[in-house]
């Protein structure tokens, strides 16, 4: 088995500055938050740029080449519902590290972002839903199968399918949690490759409570076989707890500075 | 159904690491599938011999290498005369008389004999240490200054001496540092992260991830190569992907199997004979579990083992 593979969520436009930044096409904010996450150990970084009805195709085509061309060809997760600029995104994109990710597909209406996975040799993620959250893991089951059969009939391989089990918000979905963790374990006993927004499971705590339970919960989904997840690499509890489970599940070979690396 | 071959190369790859200069320079590493798995992918750097001399020396008391040697007095004639062997790539010196129990050859005397060798040798040197880590470190960084410009490997920064070494010869005269480690994993990945951390370059350092002879504990060298060529090309990791340089002569050379004689052990056979045989076959197995590069003494046992690289890649 490879390293967890920490996707960087933090260039997004929910956030102010980097809204700003992509509106005005100024690198040095989207840059700066590139480096943090690529310094504590994001393999991908996500780019979302929102719904980007207007401009997408050049917006997504100048951050890719923007943080491409200054980090060495960082693999990227490129982020939108605006399929054409998706598409623009990986017309300019350097596979060298990795191949792009399409974010997202799901088997209800997003369903077409396979076919344009497919059809780019990217890899897509794929969530485990289609319209709203599923009700138990029979569901989700079924959206992973009729996804895993439209890819793999479009000549996918299914380690370029990376299903999201969807995390589900603590407070408030309490009960659910041991469901999802049991839904991850499927989908690594079929070999699949996994993946999700981590930090949906701490939403609405204490700012000092979410690192807590984001590391726990990554270190109880990685012993599940969770492959990668959407987080946040700037926050030091989880990238250590990230890396600790990665040398106890042997994904990568200790040496006393593992931490450092 | 007729048979498809699916090629087993790996994305990742183990650095190359040129040493020595001009025409003679050679590479270790560079490949990205397994050891001699040349149907998956180009193996472009075919594992390395060297020949083992020392400050010393040759092996004396072994009838085919004085034999070998025969005529050649001085240290340069001697390195001469090894660096001709059919097969050989590079040459080895172990500082064996700078040991403190062993001589104590002062480190400016050590600087003369490599220069004189340097001198008269156009294919790359490997230094190899006194196995004292305190004399190891004022030696190396003597030598690594005598030595300016001709890309040499220095083969032995362990975790004791590591620092002054990759300071001196790493980053002052920009030779190659071997790290040192003895059949510890995990040791072995910890100092290539601190040799990096000081600076010096990951793909300027080879690793020496200890040897045992066949028959000694060689089980545990094997799983050691394996397991960090696994890291190295499926895991991806950069902390391992150093070329692996593996001495070889100074196991094999002292066990009894290759040193009592056929006078005690008549129904054993020539006791030459079977050092070259434990010289071999200890070579063989160390370059079918990932060594990039073996380290022999006899002539005979180089011939052979480069006749088996050449027919397998």
């Amino acid at each position: 088995m490879g390293k967890f593979i920490v996707i960087g969520e933090r260039i997004h436009c929910i956030s102010p500055v980097i809204k700003q930044a992509m509106d005005t096409r100024d690198p040095a904010p989207i840059l700066k938050r590139a480096k943090e996450q690529i310094d504590a150990g994001a393999t991908y970084l996500d780019v979302n740029i929102g719904p980007a009805e207007k401009g997408g195709e050049d917006l997504m085509k100048w951050a890719v080449q923007t943080i491409q061309s200054e980090f060495d060809n960082i693999p990227l997760c490129l982020d939108t519902a605006n399929k054409k600029a998706i598409e623009a995104g990986i017309s300019v994109y350097n596979r060298s590290k990795g191949k792009p990710i399409v974010n997202s597909a799901d088997a209800g209406d997003r369903i077409e972002n396979i076919d344009l996975a497919a059809a780019n040799d990217a890899i897509v993620l794929a969530l485990c839903s289609k319209a709203g959250i599923s009700s138990d893991n029979d569901e989700r089951m079924g959206y992973c199968q009729e996804m895993l059969e439209r890819g793999m009939g479009l000549g996918m391989e299914p380690e370029d399918l990376w299903f999201d089990p969807l995390f589900l918000v603590i407070k408030g979905m309490q009960d659910k949690q041991m469901e999802v963790l049991s839904f991850i374990k499927d989908l690594a006993d079929m070999g699949l490759n996994s993946s999700g927004g981590l930090s949906n499971c701490s939403n609405m705590m204490p700012k000092n409570i979410r690192p807590i339970i984001d590391s726990t919960m990554v270190a109880m989904a990685m012993f599940c076989g969770l492959t990668s997840a959407i987080a946040n690499p700037s926050d030091l509890r989880l990238m250590e707890t990230i890396r600790s489970a990665d040398v106890i599940k042997n994904n990568t070979l200790y040496a006393d500075s593992y931490l450092e690396i | 159904m007729a048979f498809k071959q699916v090629p087993q190369k790996f994305t990742a790859k183990i650095n190359p690491l040129t040493i020595g200069e001009g025409a003679d320079a050679i590479t270790l590493g560079g490949e990205n599938v397994l050891p001699f798995y040349s149907f998956d992918a180009a193996i472009d750097n075919a594992p390395k011999i060297g020949i083992e001399i020392s400050d010393n020396g040759y092996a004396a008391n072994i009838p085919g290498i004085a034999e070998f040697y025969a005529g050649a007095e001085t240290l340069p004639e001697i390195a001469k005369k090894a660096a001709a062997a059919p097969g050989v790539d590079f040459l080895a010196i172990s500082m064996e008389g700078a040991h403190p129990d062993n001589g104590d050859r002062p480190v400016d005397e050590c600087a003369k004999l490599v220069s004189d060798i340097a001198a008269v040798v156009n294919i790359p040197i490997v230094i190899e240490g006194s196995r004292n880590v305190e004399k190891d470190a004022k030696l190396f960084e003597k030598l690594a200054e005598a030595l300016q410009g001709k890309n040499v490997l220095f083969l032995s920064a362990r975790e004791e001496n590591y620092k002054s070494i990759a300071a001196a010869a790493g980053l002052a005269y920009s030779q190659k540092i071997g790290a040192e480690s003895a059949v510890d994993i995990n040791l072995a990945k910890q100092l290539n992260v601190l040799i990096s951390q000081m600076g010096v370059k990951t793909d300027s350092v080879a690793m020496n991830l200890g040897s045992a002879a066949a028959g000694y504990g060689f089980e545990y060298v094997a799983t050691t190569i394996d397991r960090v060529k696994s890291a190295a090309l499926a895991q991806n990791d950069n902390m391992l992907q150093m070329p692996i340089v593996t001495p070889v002569a100074s196991e094999t050379w002292t066990v009894k199997e290759s040193i009592v004689s056929e006078e005690d052990f008549p129904e054993w056979g020539s006791s030459e004979e079977r050092g070259i045989n434990m010289e071999i076959a200890t070579a063989a197995a160390c370059l079918a579990a990932g060594s990039n590069a073996v380290i022999l003494r006899h002539p005979e046992s180089v011939a052979t083992v480069s006749k088996l690289i050449a027919a397998l890649i």
